[in-house]
C-alpha cells in the first residue's frame, strides 16, 4: 500500500462515497431493509446497474432530508456470488469473511424485508432519542456535535485515508473495490419494552423516578439530554438542541454520581473517562451508528406485552470491525472489568450471563439494581461491506 | 459474539477475571548489560518504582523481567485482567507506554521494531508459554483491589475515631461491627 499523498489525506472523495454512511438519516423516516439472495452472478449484476442511480454520493446533497436514497452493501457471500475474483474475496477482513454467523453464539432467523419508521414520539421504543452520540470524521465537512473532541481520522469510517494509527486500514483489493468503502453491521434487536416497563415500574416510588432510573441505565434522559449536563431532571431543550446535546465530557464526574460509569452510553462511549488508564485509547473504539426504529410504538402506561415485534435495526459503519463494534461489544458493554464491575454488564443491551446488577452512584449512598432481566434480544445480524460508488460500477462490470 | 464469549481470553491459564502470563526471550549477544541497563531505567521511571503503584498500563497486578541463564535468556511474567490483546492497538498507539518497552525488547531476539501490530502480535505469541498451574490466593481485578483497599483505610480511620465503638452499634452496621475487632 503506497502512504497517501497530504491532499488525499485530508480531502475525502465525497462524490464516491455513498451518501448513507456520512450523512444522517432525516428526522422524521421512512425506509425498508430489503435482504437480497443474489442466485445467478448476470442477475445481480444487472441490479447494481439498476441500482446504481438511485445510490446517491456523499456529496450529493448536504441535506438528505430533501429525497430518498439507497445503500448497497455486500455480504461475503454476496460478492462470491457476484463473481469477485478469489484473490479479491480473500482480501476482506477476516471477520467480514466469517460473517457474523461464525463469529456469534446466537443468530437468528433470517430477515428478507424490515420496514422501518421513526415512531410518533421521535423516539425508540424504550422511549429514548437516539443517534445523538456520533463522531466527528476529520475531513468529512460536517460540523462536528461535540466541540470538546478532536475530529476523528477518517480511516476510522472509510477506506482509503490514515486512521488513528497513523496507518490506511486494511483495504481489500482490487483498490476501486475497497477506497471510499466501509464494513457495515446491521444487527435487529428486539426490544421487551413491557418488561423493561416493569422492571423500572417495581423499583421506582413515582414516574420521576422511574424516569431517574431509565436515564440513568442510558446516560441521557427520553429528549436525548445528556445527564452529565442535566444531572437532576430532563431537559427538553437541551436535549432537542443540537448544538448542545453532545457537547460533554465525564472527567468531571470520574465516579459517575451524574452519569453511572454503567450507563449505556458512556459504556458503548466513554469519552475521556479513561484517560488516566494510559493504555486505552477511546479514539480506536468509535463508530458511526445509522439505527432506526421498527415496529409499532407500545403506547405509554402498557406494562403487558402484547405480542409485538419491536426494536431497533441497529447499523453500524466503520474500516474495523474487530476493534470497533466487537471491541465494543466484548469489552465494554458484555464486560465490566474496565469499570472495576468484571460481573456488571450494559443494562439496555448486557447478556443474561451478567449478574444481573447495576451500580447508580449517588450521595450519600449508592444504589444497586439487582435481577435485571435482559431486555433486548438478538434476531439475527451480518456483517457487510458498503463499497464507493466506483467499486459499486467495478461489481457491476465484472465479466468472468 | 467474538472474543470474550467464544475465546478464551488468553493463551495463558485464567482465574476468574485474571490470566497469568509469561514470556521467554533470548538476549541478543553482547546486548546483556545494556538490557540490565534499560530494566534499571524502567525500574527508576515515575509509576515503577517502590511505592508508586502505578503501572502504565493499569490491568496489569504486578510485573517482572527476570534475565537468567548468565544473562543469555529473558523472562516476562504477569498477571493481568481481561483478554491478552484486546487493547493491543491501544498500547501501540500509547506513546511513552510503548518506548519502555521498547527500550527493553531491543535487546531480545526476533523483535523487529515498532509498530507493525500484526509482527509484534506474532513475537509475543512466538515468546508465550502458558503455566503449567496457576493459582491465586485473592480474588479481583485490579481496579476492585485498589477500591478495597480504599475502603479499609477509610474503615481503619473510623476505627481510630473513639465514637467508633458506638456509632458502630446501629443494626445496620452489623457486618461492619463483625470486622472491627482485631
Ligand atoms: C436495542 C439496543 C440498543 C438501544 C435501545 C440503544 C439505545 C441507545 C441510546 C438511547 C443511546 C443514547 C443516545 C445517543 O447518544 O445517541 C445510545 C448511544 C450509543 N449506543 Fe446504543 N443502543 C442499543 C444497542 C447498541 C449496541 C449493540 C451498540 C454497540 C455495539 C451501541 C452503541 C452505542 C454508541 C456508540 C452510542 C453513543 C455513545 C456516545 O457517543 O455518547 N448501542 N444507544
Amino acid at each position: 500500500m503506497s502512504a497517501p499523498t497530504a491532499t488525499a489525506s485530508l480531502r475525502l472523495e465525497h462524490d464516491d462515497i455513498q451518501g448513507g454512511v456520512l450523512h444522517q438519516r432525516p428526522s422524521p423516516y421512512v425506509g425498508t431493509y430489503l435482504l437480497l439472495r443474489i442466485d445467478d452472478r448476470r442477475a445481480g449484476r444487472e441490479l447494481i446497474r439498476r441500482l446504481l442511480p438511485a445510490v446517491g454520493s456523499a456529496s450529493a446533497s448536504s441535506d438528505p432530508a430533501q429525497d430518498a436514497w439507497v445503500t448497497v452493501a455486500f455480504t461475503h457471500q454476496g460478492l462470491k456470488a457476484l463473481g469477485v475474483p478469489k484473490g479479491s474475496l480473500d482480501s476482506f477482513a477476516p471477520e467480514f469473511r466469517q460473517g457474523m454467523a461464525a463469529r456469534a453464539a446466537e443468530l437468528g432467523e433470517a430477515i428478507w424485508r424490515q420496514d422501518c419508521y421513526q415512531l410518533p414520539t421521535g423516539r425508540t421504543s424504550f422511549g429514548f432519542k437516539d443517534g445523538i452520540g456520533q463522531p466527528a470524521v476529520e475531513g468529512s465537512g460536517i460540523p462536528a456535535s461535540n466541540p470538546l473532541e478532536r475530529p476523528i481520522k477518517a480511516g476510522e469510517f472509510i477506506l482509503g485515508y490514515p486512521d488513528e494509527t497513523g496507518d490506511l486500514p486494511p483495504m481489500p483489493t482490487p483498490t476501486v473495490i475497497g477506497r471510499n468503502g466501509t464494513y457495515i453491521v446491521f444487527r435487529k434487536l428486539h426490544t421487551r419494552v413491557a418488561a423493561y416497563r416493569r422492571y423500572l415500574r417495581d423499583r421506582a416510588a413515582d414516574r420521576k423516578e422511574e424516569a431517574l432510573l431509565g436515564a440513568k441505565m442510558v446516560g441521557r434522559w427520553h429528549s436525548g439530554a445528556p445527564l452529565v449536563l442535566a444531572p437532576d431532571h430532563d431537559d427538553p431543550e437541551l436535549g432537542g438542541d443540537d448544538t448542545r446535546n453532545n457537547a460533554f465530557l465525564y472527567g468531571h464526574d470520574r465516579r459517575g454520581l451524574k452519569c453511572p460509569a454503567g450507563a449505556h452510553a458512556r459504556r458503548a462511549n466513554p469519552r475521556d473517562a479513561l484517560d488516566e488508564e494510559g493504555s486505552v485509547d477511546v479514539r480506536l473504539h468509535r463508530m458511526i451508528r445509522r439505527g432506526t426504529s421498527y415496529g409499532p410504538i407500545l403506547p405509554d402506561g402498557v406494562l403487558e406485552d402484547d405480542g409485538a415485534d419491536r426494536g431497533i435495526i441497529f447499523v453500524f459503519a466503520g474500516s474495523h470491525l474487530k476493534r470497533q463494534f466487537e471491541f465494543v461489544k466484548t469489552q465494554w458493554l458484555n464486560d465490566g472489568i474496565f469499570i472495576g464491575a468484571p460481573r456488571e454488564q450494559d443494562p439496555l443491551v448486557g447478556r443474561p450471563a451478567g449478574n444481573g446488577a447495576f451500580t447508580i452512584p449517588k450521595q450519600p449512598i449508592r444504589r444497586r439494581l439487582r435481577e435485571m432481566p435482559p431486555f433486548v434480544v438478538t434476531r439475527g445480524g451480518e456483517y457487510c461491506f458498503a463499497p464507493g460508488l466506483g467499486g459499486l460500477r467495478w461489481l457491476a462490470e465484472l465479466t468472468i | 459474539m467474538a472474543t470474550s464469549e467464544t475465546e478464551k481470553s488468553g493463551p495463558g491459564v485464567s482465574v476468574a477475571s485474571t490470566s497469568e502470563f509469561s514470556l521467554f526471550f533470548r538476549i541478543k549477544p553482547g546486548h546483556a548489560s545494556a538490557l540490565r541497563e534499560a530494566l534499571r531505567a524502567l525500574q527508576n521511571t515515575p509509576g515503577y518504582q517502590p511505592g508508586d503503584y502505578n503501572l502504565a498500563i493499569a490491568t496489569i497486578h504486578e510485573a517482572r523481567f527476570v534475565p537468567f541463564d548468565d544473562d543469555t535468556r529473558l523472562l516476562f511474567a504477569t498477571s493481568f485482567d481481561g483478554p491478552w490483546d484486546a487493547y493491543m492497538e491501544d498500547f501501540l498507539t500509547s506513546g511513552s507506554t510503548l518506548a519502555l518497552f521498547d527500550a527493553v525488547f531491543q535487546h531480545v531476539e526476533g523483535y523487529e521494531g515498532l509498530p507493525d501490530l500484526a509482527a509484534l502480535k506474532a513475537f509475543i505469541l512466538g515468546a508465550q508459554r502458558t503455566a503449567g498451574g496457576y493459582a491465586r490466593n485473592y480474588p479481583g481485578t485490579v481496579k476492585e483491589i485498589r477500591k478495597a483497599l480504599r475502603v479499609n483505610n477509610a474503615f481503619q480511620r473510623v476505627l481510630d475515631d473513639p465514637a467508633a465503638a458506638d456509632a458502630l452499634q446501629h443494626p445496620a452496621l452489623k457486618p461492619l461491627l463483625d470486622e472491627a475487632a482485631d
